[in-house]
């Protein structure tokens, strides 16, 4: 009996929290000018659609948004591939080297990750405004790929390697880049996906930063594409959603894929 | 050999502390140096200002406005997260049936960019949007949300709330789940009712996730922009103007760059001054 009202609890949350989302990926499924027709009064069409159409993703295709999801995606790839190379070899270069100052650069990173990056967005616009990486890729990047938390996170997980296998890698001839690249990486992977999960996800979520710092057509990104759409006085509704759904999809995808890891980077950020 | 470890070492870390020092540490420094400045007409460029900027602000009404808003955002949503994502917690972990797919439900919409959230209930707040339409089949009238000047903060925390309940509440499963089976079997044979066994037992067994996710949704609550940005604009009549908006709105809208580095070091400084007050209070009554 008391397990009954627990998931019947658990169910009604579970429910509520889903509904908005139900909603805006059952109103991709149909025109957008049938957006607000099934809302007044409420009926079970409001959150289901029996002739689905795909108009609005393949309008999606030409659209400005879909040019804006795949910057995106390339933005988001290029600071995963650069920035994990960037995080993991500053890593290593904490965890497996004894030297004076170890404990100043470790409290750089520390530090580094203490203040949030969206409060000093605004100063470092206008910086890369000096220096003119306003509108291209490179901008959108940067800001990303040095991640003190990511630092961090490998930091820890490198210390974990046992100092014999450097030895042992060291006698059979490897060079320092060799121990990295041969022991360290191969033994990392559920801590490099994690840290590329974080990555990925700082990227993919971001708004100020390109607000600030790309808006032209060639450079912007999705989730601020989406957001001028909304502004417009004439919203195709099927277009928005459509692209809310595509945006929410992407992520999804890779944090279910992922899924291990992604628990384990958002717990150890916390607890450990 | 330390020495050349030394040098080995800091090839590996040179990249990385050359991004962390041109992207956040100089960012953060220079906030702070651009504060003291302000361009003058006269002289054609930058002039040393003081605290110009600083009591500028202050005496502005429409500043003191913004951080009285802040203030009382930060001290209504930021209880209401940490305690729903805690009950939601002990509710998930309880043994129920669905219970997993509840919690999936919950989860879902962290996934969804926070922009892209904004944008979404931007939708629903509309006069003809879903949540009029929900609230007429529950046969209570229409409300204007976004429009009202005391509807307003409540419609951003149900929406911020829909967009973070589900993280905080990760963290919260997680640190639950680290409590040994025999401690929650050893209450259930002591006769504690569920509401004893949550307070006494499972409460204080999972007071460190607790304490960071208490502290990390404050600054990400404090740092809040795209919602009001892309919903409100601040209004109406500034009160939903949170102060990385009025920022983002004195940079950009009304172009006073140093008084709004003036105001970035204020937010910084408030933000650290209420999480070091946190991890006081915390630390306090262990």
């Amino acid at each position: 009996m008391k397990r009954v009202g627990l998931s019947v609890a658990g169910g009604v949350v579970g429910i509520l929290f889903f509904l908005p989302l139900l909603w805006v990926v059952t109103n991709s499924l149909r025109p957008g000018s049938e957006t607000f027709a099934n809302l007044n009064p409420l009926s079970w069409q409001t959150f289901f659609e029996l002739r689905p159409t795909l108009t609005n993703y393949s309008a999606l295709l030409g659209s400005e948004i879909g040019r804006a999801t795949l910057n995106s995606i390339l933005v988001s790839a290029a600071t995963v591939v650069i920035g994990l190379a960037v995080c993991a070899t500053a890593a290593f270069g904490l965890a497996a080297f004894e030297f004076r100052g170890r404990g100043l650069v470790f409290g750089i990173v520390v530090l580094s990750f203490l203040v949030p990056f969206d409060a000093i967005a605004i100063p470092l616009s206008t910086m890369f405004r000096d220096w003119p990486l306003t509108n291209t890729f490179t901008g959108l990047v940067l800001p990303g790929i040095g991640n003190g938390m990511a630092i961090f996170l490998l930091r820890q997980f490198f210390l974990g390697i046992p100092a014999e296998l450097v030895e042992a890698g060291r006698l059979d001839g490897l060079g320092w880049f060799g121990v990295f690249r041969w022991i360290y990486l191969p033994l990392s992977k559920p801590a490099l996906i994690g840290a590329g999960l974080m990555l990925f996800l700082f990227q993919w979520q971001a708004y100020v930063w390109p607000l600030l710092i790309g808006t032209d057509a060639e450079h912007i990104v999705g989730p601020v594409a989406l957001s001028n759409l909304q502004g417009q006085n004439f919203t195709d509704y099927g277009l928005v959603f459509a692209g809310a759904v595509v945006l929410t999809v992407i992520p999804l995808v890779v944090i279910a894929g992922f899924q291990r890891y992604f628990v384990q980077s958002v717990s150890s950020t916390g607890l450990k | 050999m330390r020495q050349r470890q030394g040098l080995i070492a800091l090839a590996f870390l040179a990249p990385a502390l050359v991004c962390l020092a041109v992207l956040r540490i100089v960012p953060a420094i220079s906030a702070v140096v651009e504060s003291f400045y302000s361009e003058s007409l006269l002289r054609g460029g930058r002039v040393f200002a003081g605290l110009g900027n600083y009591t500028d602000l202050l005496a502005g009404k429409e500043f003191r406005q913004s951080v009285g808003v802040t203030l009382l955002f930060t001290v209504l949503v930021n209880p209401i997260q940490v305690v729903v994502s805690f009950l939601l917690a002990v509710l998930f972990t309880q043994r129920a049936a669905g219970a997993r797919l509840w919690r999936t439900l919950v989860i879902l919409p962290i996934a969804t960019p926070p922009a892209v959230s904004a944008v979404i209930w931007s939708v629903i707040y509309r006069p003809d949007g879903l949540a009029n339409g929900v609230l007429e089949r529950l046969g209570l009238p229409a409300q204007p949300f976004l429009t009202s000047p005391s509807q307003v903060l409540a419609s951003l925390i149900v929406l911020l709330s829909w967009i973070g309940v589900g993280y905080w509440m990760l963290f919260l499963i997680a640190g639950i789940q680290e409590i040994p089976v025999e401690v929650r079997e050893a209450a259930l044979l002591d006769g504690a009712g569920p509401w004893r066994r949550m307070v006494s037992v499972i409460l204080p067994l999972v007071r460190r996730p607790l304490a960071f996710v208490l502290v990390a949704d404050t600054v990400s609550n404090l740092l809040v922009f795209a919602p009001v940005q892309i919903l409100t604009k601040g209004g109406p009549n500034g009160n939903s103007n949170l102060l990385m908006y009025d920022v983002y709105n004195r940079a950009y809208a009304i172009g006073d760059i140093h008084v709004a580095q003036a105001e970035v070091v204020i937010l910084v400084a408030l933000t650290l001054v209420i999480v070091a007050g946190q991890f006081r209070l915390l630390r306090g009554d262990q």
